[in-house]
């Protein structure tokens, strides 16, 4: 079944790559969005959610580790799967993030396989 | 703690796992070592601290800058690409070598905490942290064609 996406970053390069990439890797999604910061994400979240989010934890204004911590309080996105894409890639950042509710953690630089790996588990 | 060999190894090798990844080009450390950046150029730069403090910087010329974007991005020769595009490439860019060098010393020089990348534009960029700093600098060739220059510049914390 299709799902849903939500690509956070404030680098809209970026955000252009994770698109392309999320396309190449052969997922099947219907509908995506794209927030450039938390805040815009949440607001977006709250009008719309999303099956998958994949956020960046390097942002101005607030860090992907606050905006994950403040998705899990939105009532519409309890079950949201969050993947976090970025370079920090100490193991401790990693547990943190996750025991904060994340579902999952893909480092920079990737490849399609990588997101296809990661995100398949929560395709069904 | 790391040395300097360590440190142009790691540049090097994180350099080139995110062009070869991401960007889809071929870097090797150049066999001109006098040969300049000249001309219009980008820096992208992004710093870090914990037990090194310091700075990591991409030095390249405009159109290698441009021709680094349209690859990262998968743009079709027909598209328009903006000045912000590239020099949000060239900031993604440094962000990705800087992960991937951090990801390399990690186990050597403890965790670093790194700051969000910024860009400039201009003729003969230099970057600089002032004395007792160490500078690694490696240029590399991009496709045969273009001249890069990594620079990872760095000092024992002070804290």
């Amino acid at each position: 079944m299709a799902k849903s996406l939500m690509i956070v970053d404030d680098s809209a390069t970026m955000r252009k790559i994770i698109m392309r990439t999320v396309r190449m890797s052969g997922l099947d999604i219907d509908r995506t969005e794209e927030a450039g910061n938390g805040i815009e994400a949440l607001e977006k979240l709250d009008a719309a959610p999303v099956d998958i989010m994949l956020c960046d934890i390097n942002m101005p204004e607030m860090s992907g580790v606050e905006l994950v911590k403040k998705v899990r309080e939105l009532p519409s996105s309890v079950d949201t799967k969050i993947i976090m894409v970025s370079t920090e890639s100490s193991q401790e950042l990693i547990d943190d993030v996750i025991a904060d509710g994340a579902n999952g953690y893909i480092t920079k630089p990737f490849t399609p396989e990588k997101f296809q790996e990661k995100l398949s588990p929560f395709m069904n | 703690m790391v040395d300097e060999v360590c440190l142009n190894d790691a540049l090097l090798a994180g350099a080139k796992e995110v062009f070869e990844t991401m960007i889809f080009m071929d870097i090797e450390e150049s066999s001109e070592p006098d040969r300049q950046v000249e001309g219009d150029a980008l820096l992208g730069s992004i710093t870090f601290k914990g037990n090194l403090e310091g700075c990591l910087t991409i030095c390249c010329g405009v159109l290698c800058a441009k021709t680094i974007a349209v690859n990262m991005l998968g743009m079709d020769s027909g598209e328009e690409l903006s000045k912000e595009e590239t020099h949000d490439a060239i900031g993604e860019v440094t962000n990705m070598v800087m992960g991937s060098v951090k990801s390399r010393v990690q186990d050597s020089v403890g965790d670093l905490e790194v700051s969000i990348p910024s860009v400039v534009s201009g003729r003969g960029l230099d970057s600089s942290l002032g004395d007792g700093t160490t500078k690694i600098l490696v240029k590399v060739g991009i496709e045969d064609e273009y001249i890069a220059e990594l620079s990872l510049l760095y000092r024992a914390s002070s804290r």
